[in-house]
């Protein structure tokens, strides 16, 4: 591999970051390259100490979408940023997919409540004009009203509680990322 | 080197070479891979984490020869980071190294 080579190999796996940071990083490189051969190295000796692109692309990939996730979370970014780490390694699979899928299912779970307890209001009304069942309609309405009460407190207790639980796993990505350096 | 025990060195490592003087970077990655060898293209990635979270400012300065250089200089913030993760380093080398004389004087008796 010539330097050349390696520096397009590297802009290459790094097509998902923004034009400005990914010239950014290959300014860095290029400097090292200049520096490293100024001092006497060439350019096989340099790509072997530098290592392998798709290492140095996969580091730069998942600090970029952590990053990202952290100053705006959103259910896409905070999915970058997991595939991106997971991408680390396979042993990340465990410490990271096991966590994403236990709470993303916890969230799912929550969320189907939220959904049912909304629901069950018009399920009550439903209920009580198509049969013939003798309760007034104040019988119906009050649990209708409580039920249906529930339903939108726990509805924005949810928004809440997603971005929380969004942001605690940026910082758990964080510290993952931390811990698996080399 | 055992990677095991490069996690985390690195971070400190390259903090404490910018806490007397601006370093750029092939300086950082060449004062680092005398002593011990690293995979050196991921230093930058590194740098580059650690510009994001504060504890680097970056400039580029003219150099006598060839194109501009990247310096990194040390934040108050990543003077205290550094400060705290090599307190935590000493009192983590020091009980290691007990352990080792201790276990190796025994083995000799």
């Amino acid at each position: 591999m010539t330097r050349d080579e390696f520096l397009w190999e590297l802009e290459q796996l790094l097509k998902d970051l923004p034009e400005i940071e990914r010239q950014d990083i290959l300014m860095d490189y290029k400097e090292h390259f200049y520096n490293a051969l100024e001092s006497g190295k060439d350019d096989e000796e340099i790509i072997r100490s530098l290592g392998s692109p798709k290492v140095i692309a996969k580091e730069l990939k998942a600090n970029y979408h952590i990053h990202r996730a952290q100053t705006q979370a959103s259910v896409r970014s905070v999915g970058r940023a997991i595939i991106a780490t997971l991408s680390l390694g396979l042993f990340n699979l465990l410490l990271v997919a096991g966590p994403a899928i236990g709470i993303v299912a916890v969230l799912l779970g929550l969320y189907a409540t939220t959904l049912a307890l909304l629901a069950a209001p018009f399920g009550l009304l439903v209920g009580y004009l198509w049969t013939d069942h003798g309760f007034e309609l104040l019988d119906v309405v009050f649990p209708m009203m409580a039920i249906g009460g529930l339903g939108v407190m726990m509805a924005v207790g949810m928004i809440y509680l997603t971005r929380w639980v969004g942001r605690l796993f940026v910082s758990y990505l964080r510290f993952n990322l931390k811990m698996i350096r080399g | 080197m055992n990677v095991q025990f490069k996690k985390g060195v690195l971070e400190m490592c390259v903090l404490v070479l910018t806490a007397k003087k601006d370093r750029y970077g092939y300086e950082l990655v060449n004062k680092i891979s005398e002593k011990f060898l690293i995979a050196e293209g991921t230093v930058y990635p590194l740098l580059r984490r650690l510009t994001q979270e504060g504890y680097f400012s970056t400039y580029l300065a003219e150099s006598t020869e060839g194109p501009p250089r990247k310096y990194y200089r040390l934040t108050a913030r990543g003077r205290e980071y550094m400060n705290q993760l090599v307190a935590e380093w000493s009192t983590f080398s020091t009980g290691v190294d007990q352990i080792i004389l201790e276990g190796i004087s025994d083995d000799q008796r």
